[in-house]
């Protein structure tokens, strides 16, 4: 799979991160050989294999349908960079 | 005027509704899920997506989705998968929607809606459960945004119809008969003005024998009324740039409920990217056949059952079973009002009168100030002629009023119906014999008198006479 500097800026745009100009030709090339090396396992045959999601011989864990509110509203905020009347603060988003 | 504006077009008309599942925690967390609780006060460490937390799966919220899709009479999957979908936005914490894409807890199914046309079937394509996203506050603050992450996690079934309605109407009917399933099953509450039930509608319109439009979604109407609006606007806004040589841009909108019009909110350019990818944080989820049998077993009678049984047992009409089953509440009370009284009496009553009061006091049937109890002594009274149609209206008023029972108030107010014969012969008697003028004028051929002599009568009674009697009586007097 090739990389190219559209799709980079793209991706860096979709997660909210800035990309410069100057960046550009090595991040471009770093993501590529990542790429070229997850590419490898196109190199296994697994048209015989049925397709799964995961690996493991699981079931999925549940749980009932209890409460258990221990998490205080102080505790949640801790690391919250701008905090006020019990809410989170961010920059102004209107979409 | 809607069908003027549409005439010669075709609408095309697909639904998604979000609907909240009535669990008491969250779907992958147990954090509380109730309404209108302090910011940020139902919200634990996996809502707020703190690193190296693991989501759970709430095994109730499975129950209701896939009793949900018996339900919609739809095929439920013993074999699904939950996935990321990602975007960034401030009240997704977790930079994505824990979600299911290729692989949905319930596959095809359908429900039926009446129209105008008769009874029409509404392909549903799928149900899958997802959460729901936190709260933004945009007006708190001229330059910051707040964030509530209270509903962040809640579960959610989003039910996709297929293209099938082809009016507002439709369209309306359909998501109000997938509410009233879901909250027969008690799998959401329904409640729209909180939330709990609410719908993203797309629409396109083109020629009749062309082929589809370009469709606009539009976001997040919470009311059938919106969504009837919503649905008129955009149908003319496509026509009139279609007519005008333009064209639709796929895009989605937003319903402005003061003004009744909708705004482009991103266009397909802008559309997310949402790079699905199962989550590795969850296995796939697989249901067991006995499992899910004794759900099918659980089902209680659903609106579709009971307006066919309403029809056999009470003779109602099509049209009044309809809107008495449509509400669980109200078919319940209807049920232990009907029991040994008159079906036609009663639905009478219940959608006429006690309607009324409902709707002028702006309750639902659950906060009825008149229980099924008072409804059914008070019909007792009008059967047995104690009282008349009219007197039983005075007396459900007051009995709106005080909480007393039909036959206490009838008693207090002395408006007991006098049925006995002998003494509404002595007032028929009485009147004919102070109107010997009148009476010579009817038998020369004047009929309208007729009711001049009833009038007097009851009149004299003070309205309490049985007005069947006095006319039996007046008539056979006459005739003499």
């Amino acid at each position: 799979m090739e990389f190219d500097k559209k799709s980079l800026l793209k991706l860096g745009k979709l997660a909210r991160i800035s990309i410069n100009e100057d960046n550009l030709n090595n991040l471009s090339k770093d993501l590529n050989s990542i790429l070229e090396f997850v590419d490898q396992l196109k190199e296994i045959k697994t048209d015989q294999v049925d397709p799964t999601s995961n690996s493991l011989n699981q079931k999925l864990e549940v749980r009932d349908d209890k409460v258990d509110n221990k998490n205080s509203t102080e505790d949640v905020l801790e690391n919250a960079p701008e905090k006020e009347m019990d809410f989170f603060v961010v920059p102004k988003v209107i979409e | 005027m809607v069908a003027q504006m549409i005439e010669g077009w075709n609408l095309v008309i697909g639904i998604e509704i979000h609907a909240q599942v009535n669990s008491k925690s969250k779907l992958f967390s147990s954090s509380p899920t109730d309404f209108g609780s302090k910011p940020n006060s139902q919200v634990s460490l996996i809502d707020a997506a703190m690193p190296g937390m693991l989501p759970v799966i709430n095994k109730f919220c499975i129950e209701q989705a896939v009793k949900s899709g018996i339900g919609l009479n739809a095929k439920i999957n013993k074999n699904s998968i939950f996935d990321r979908k990602n975007y960034f936005y401030q009240d997704l914490p977790q930079g994505y929607q824990i979600s299911q894409y290729k692989d949905p807890i319930v596959g095809e199914g359908f429900v039926e809606i009446e129209t105008k046309n008769g009874q029409k079937k509404i392909g549903v394509e799928r149900l899958h459960l997802e959460q729901d996203a936190g709260k933004s506050l945009h007006d708190q603050d001229p330059n910051f945004t707040f964030v509530d992450l209270n509903r962040s996690g809640i579960a959610l079934m989003e039910i996709v119809s297929k293209p099938d309605m082809n009016s507002p109407e439709e369209a309306v009917e359909y998501v109000r008969k997938v509410r009233s399933i879901l909250r027969y099953l008690g799998t959401c509450d329904g409640n729209m003005e909180q939330g709990s039930l609410r719908a993203d509608v797309n629409v396109s319109v083109n020629k009749p024998g062309n082929e589809l439009g370009t469709r606009c979604e539009i976001k997040n109407l919470n009311s059938f009324k919106f969504i009837h609006a919503a649905i008129v606007y955009e149908a003319r806004r496509q026509i009139k740039l279609i007519e005008q040589g333009e064209s639709v841009n796929q895009e989605t909108r937003l319903f402005n409920t003061q003004s009744g019009e909708t705004r482009s909110m991103r266009s397909k350019e802008d559309a997310h990217d949402y790079r699905y990818f199962p989550d590795p944080d969850l296995l796939p989820l697989t249901l067991d056949d006995d499992w899910i049998k004794g759900l099918q077993d659980s089902i209680p009678e659903l609106p579709d059952q009971i307006k066919e049984r309403f029809i056999n047992e009470y003779s109602l009409s099509s049209y009044d079973a309809n809107i008495i089953v449509s509400d669980k509440a109200t078919s319940e009370y209807f049920e232990d009002v009907v029991k040994n009284r008159n079906p036609k009496l009663v639905t009478t009553w219940v959608t006429g009168e006690l309607f009324s009061i409902l709707n002028k006091k702006n309750l639902i049937m659950e906060d009825s100030p008149i229980t099924s109890k008072q409804l059914g002594e008070l019909i007792d009274n009008i059967e047995n002629g104690k009282i008349s149609n009219r007197q039983a209206k005075e007396v459900l008023e007051e009995m709106c009023e005080s909480g007393k029972g039909a036959s206490e108030i009838i008693d207090e107010k002395g408006l007991s119906q006098i049925s006995d014969e002998n003494e509404i012969e002595s007032l028929v008697d009485s009147v004919l014999n102070s109107n010997p003028e009148n009476v010579k004028k009817y038998k020369n051929g004047k009929d309208k008198l007729f009711g001049f002599f009833v009038g007097e009568a009851m009149k004299l009674s003070k309205g309490k006479a049985n007005p069947k009697i006095v006319n039996d009586l007046i008539k056979k007097k006459l005739s003499q």
